[in-house]
């Protein structure tokens, strides 16, 4: 999240700004989106991603294991750059990918523009059960990618308790699960946020700097799917979309933002979205955070879907609720999440990657839900 | 043991858009040890050992002072050649002659001791002038000989004070690709009726210098200093590498300093992305190298790799420079010029000014030289390069050395104008903060 993004398109190659849904740039005619965007053949899309699931280190967010090149596939030297293409390697805390049941993957990447991946994703799920958590740190407050990382983690697990195999589980009939699923997803707001404050002092102690003076900061964005229901947790400006595969897709969630508040008062959402302050978040975790408690929304799904946990820099791109369906369904015809999240990310980063982005999806279906 | 350091001077920021990649890598080396010893001891005759020939212009116009000169020089040559090389002497006119080992004898070279020096000082005396000349011969006498010494540095010096006016110059050309590769040579004129352009080929392509010596009675320090510099190249046969990504095209790769040499052209495939430049043997030196690489475009925030500059002795890398590219729409970072960079580019242009504008005046184009020749004088102002600047100031009146606007001198020396040639190449190191 910062102040200079815009939600429009720029060409890779000539740099000319397209319309936010323009397939080709109209300069020069590089083909923009996916290398592949012709709409027909959407399967045609390659991915080169690593397949493996990486898990950083909770502490540093880092890790000592190499990947090979995000780029082209090759391999990273010891001087840190791609052997064939010169590309930098990244860390693991650049970019990692997570898929804790064949439904439910995500992946969170630093993107092109910023100098590290603030953003933060962390999953659990079951059999019909899912916790998405994505948490997106403030990058105007240093260590916001630790804060993230904590945060992200924390709330998982809390998420995790409630579900069905944990300590606390949430059960009975869909109005009650929904009333025990909001009080988790608070639950689970305030553990983030807790978590983040935890980061901060012990950073602040480390570094022998005061906590008050630039604490990291984050968004927090949950969704838990259980048996059949959605429920969607936030403060600040990472979303929860829930695209159906038939009928209306919507955002489950409300973003804390300046862009937000001014549509509430009237104005148009694209113009709202593209002014200089659209990303002032009016919430968030952080040790100077007013309050920690996530606002929440939930739905009951009729039909098969996908449930969408994504940060601004995947939204920033593309941030109408149908226009997102379309991009999601547009990536999604393997069925499968991981490559799905990873055509997004990689999406993402050709139209700009102005910011770090996270999209984490699971494909609710009616086999998932009637399996209980 | 040596040790090589490579340093990289550049702005890594390009503004959007820009593909083009610019950086100076400084590459030093230490402990370089004595030739024939620091890379491996085994001395002479071995297989790291060192051979060096002396190769002598003996035709007719050398005939007197510069004769004498000559041969008195090629025995303090050989009183600098240690025990354990292995050498040889050549004299040169439209054929080549072997004056030591004897032509009788049944060894191409010998190892120097002192009765083999005492030996070659008496066939040295020996040397009258007489014939033509014709460089090419001596080329191929001296590459046979060392092709028979198992070491692996070889080193000629070769003296001459006339043209090469006994064969096409095609004969020669042909001659200096063969034996490229196979060994470096410094290549020295005495006096003034040599052709620069000649000698700076020869010694272009077998990795050594050109230079003038204005008077006969200099050319024994010469030689002295060659062999001395030659035989504090501990390191044998060190080639730059320089690796450049998928996609890419490598520009050009100049040596910048100590002096000017455009090595581009002498590429070799060391693997699909990675060149190889040879840069013969080193002593404890630094020299600077020029980079350039056109990388496509990436978009503004994206980071790329856009040069490994490496360092490879006895095929190992030795030591590596990472020249970057960073898209910014930041002008502030982008509008900069590495200084480094900078100087040299324009220490490049100072050598051409300085040969295009002298070749142009050897034709009697007078326009086109004052042109070059006042540009070479902003260019050596601007670079403070203050040894080209006086020996410009022989050649040109300066009427403004900043706006570069000269007059060509009348009735200038000869020697002055092949002195400006023959340095044209040398550069001087920027300045450091």
């Amino acid at each position: 999240m910062s102040a200079d993004d815009s939600t429009l398109v720029r060409c890779p190659s000539c740099g000319e700004n397209a319309a936010p849904r323009a397939r080709f740039c109209e300069n020069c005619g590089t083909p923009l989106g996916a290398p592949d965007a012709d709409p027909g053949t959407p399967a045609e899309v390659t991915l080169e991603l690593a397949p493996i699931v990486v898990d950083p280190d909770p502490a540093t967010g880092d890790s000592s294991a190499r990947r090979s090149c995000a780029a082209c596939g090759g391999t990273i030297a010891p001087d840190g750059y791609c052997a064939d293409c010169g590309t930098p390697g990244q860390s693991e805390r650049d970019h990692f990918e997570e898929r804790p049941a064949g439904w439910v993957a995500g992946v969170c990447d630093r993107g092109v523009r910023h100098a590290r991946n603030e953003d933060a994703m962390a999953l659990a799920a079951g059999s019909t059960f899912a916790a998405l958590v994505v948490c997106d740190g403030v990058s105007s407050a240093p260590d916001s990618d630790v804060a993230s990382l904590a945060a992200s983690r924390a709330a998982r697990d809390v998420l995790v308790a409630y579900g069905p195999q944990g300590s606390s589980s949430v059960e009975g009939a869909t109005s009650r699960r929904i009333a025990g699923w909001t009080d988790a997803m608070v639950a689970a707001s305030r553990a983030a946020g807790q978590a983040v404050r935890g980061a901060a002092e012990q950073l602040a102690a480390t570094k022998g700097t005061d906590v008050a003076d630039d604490p990291p900061s984050c968004t927090f964005v949950a969704a838990v799917v259980d048996d059949g229901l959605i429920v969607a947790g936030w403060l600040g400006d990472s979303r929860v979309y829930w695209l159906p595969d038939a009928g209306s897709p919507e955002q489950l969630s409300v973003d804390d933002s300046w862009a937000q508040e001014m549509i509430a008062a009237g104005a148009p959402r694209a113009q709202a979205e593209t002014s200089p302050q659209a990303h002032a978040i009016t919430r968030w975790l952080g040790p100077d955070a007013p309050d920690t408690d996530a606002r929440c929304a939930a739905t009951v799904p009729s039909g098969p879907g996908w449930l969408l946990v994504c940060s601004d820099g995947l939204w920033n791109y593309c941030s109408d609720a149908h226009d997102m369906g379309d991009l999601v369904r547009r990536f999604a015809t393997s069925g499968d999440p991981h490559t799905t999240a990873a055509a997004l990310v990689r999406w993402a980063n050709a139209q700009g990657g102005r910011d770090n982005i996270t999209a984490a999806l699971a494909r609710v279906s009616p086999t998932v839900t009637e399996q209980r | 043991m040596a040790e090589f350091s490579a340093e990289v001077f550049q702005n890594e920021f390009l503004s959007d858009g820009a593909t083009d990649v610019h950086a100076v890598v400084s590459v030093t080396c230490t402990g370089a040890g004595a030739a024939g010893i620091g890379a491996g001891g085994a001395g002479a005759g071995g297989a790291s050992g060192v051979a060096e020939i002396v190769a002598v212009d003996t035709s007719g116009s050398m005939q007197g002072r510069n004769m004498e000169a000559a041969k008195h020089a090629a025995a303090v040559a050989v009183d600098q050649i240690p025990d354990g090389t292995l050498f040889a002497i050549i004299g040169g006119s439209h054929v080549a002659t072997r004056i030591f080992p004897y032509p009788n004898a049944r060894v191409p070279m010998v190892t120097m001791e002192p009765g083999a020096r005492n030996e070659a000082k008496r066939a040295i005396s020996t040397m009258a002038a007489g014939g033509g000349t014709a460089i090419s011969t001596w080329l191929r006498l001296a590459d046979d000989l060392f092709a028979t010494a198992p070491v692996a540095q070889k080193h000629l010096i070769l003296l001459t004070d006339g043209k090469n006016e006994s064969e096409p110059t095609m004969h020669l050309d042909r001659m200096i690709a063969d034996v490229t590769g196979h060994f470096q040579c410094d290549a020295r004129g005495v006096g003034d009726r040599w052709v620069v352009e000649e000698l700076r080929k020869i010694s272009t392509a077998l990795l050594g210098t050109v230079d003038l010596i204005a008077r006969p009675e200099d050319i024994a320090e010469d030689f002295s200093a060659l062999v001395r510099k030659s035989m504090a190249r501990g390191v044998a046969a060190v080639d730059l590498r320089v690796w450049a990504p998928q996609g890419s095209q490598v520009l050009f790769v100049k040596q910048v300093a100590p002096e000017v040499d455009d090595l581009t052209g002498r590429r070799t495939e060391v693997n699909p992305l990675t060149s190889g430049y040879p840069t013969g043997a080193w002593a404890d030196e630094t020299r600077d190298y020029h980079v350039a690489v056109r990388v496509p475009a990436k978009p503004v925030g994206s980071e790329q790799l856009a040069a490994r500059v490496q360092i490879a002795v006895d095929g190992g890398v030795a030591a590596s420079g990472l020249v970057k590219a960073k898209w910014s729409d930041d002008s502030t970072l982008t509008a900069r010029i590495s200084p480094e960079v900078a100087h040299y580019t324009g220490q490049a242009e100072l050598a051409s000014a300085i040969q295009e504008g002298l070749a142009a005046k050897a034709a009697g184009d007078e326009a086109t030289a004052t042109v070059k020749l006042g540009r070479a004088v902003q260019l050596a102002a601007e670079t403070g390069n203050d040894d080209a600047t006086s020996r410009l100031r022989k050649i040109v009146e300066v009427e403004n050395e900043e706006e570069g606007t000269v007059r060509l001198k009348r009735n200038t020396a000869k020697l002055d104008e092949m002195a400006l040639d023959t340095a044209s190449t040398k550069t001087t190191r920027v300045r450091r903060a």
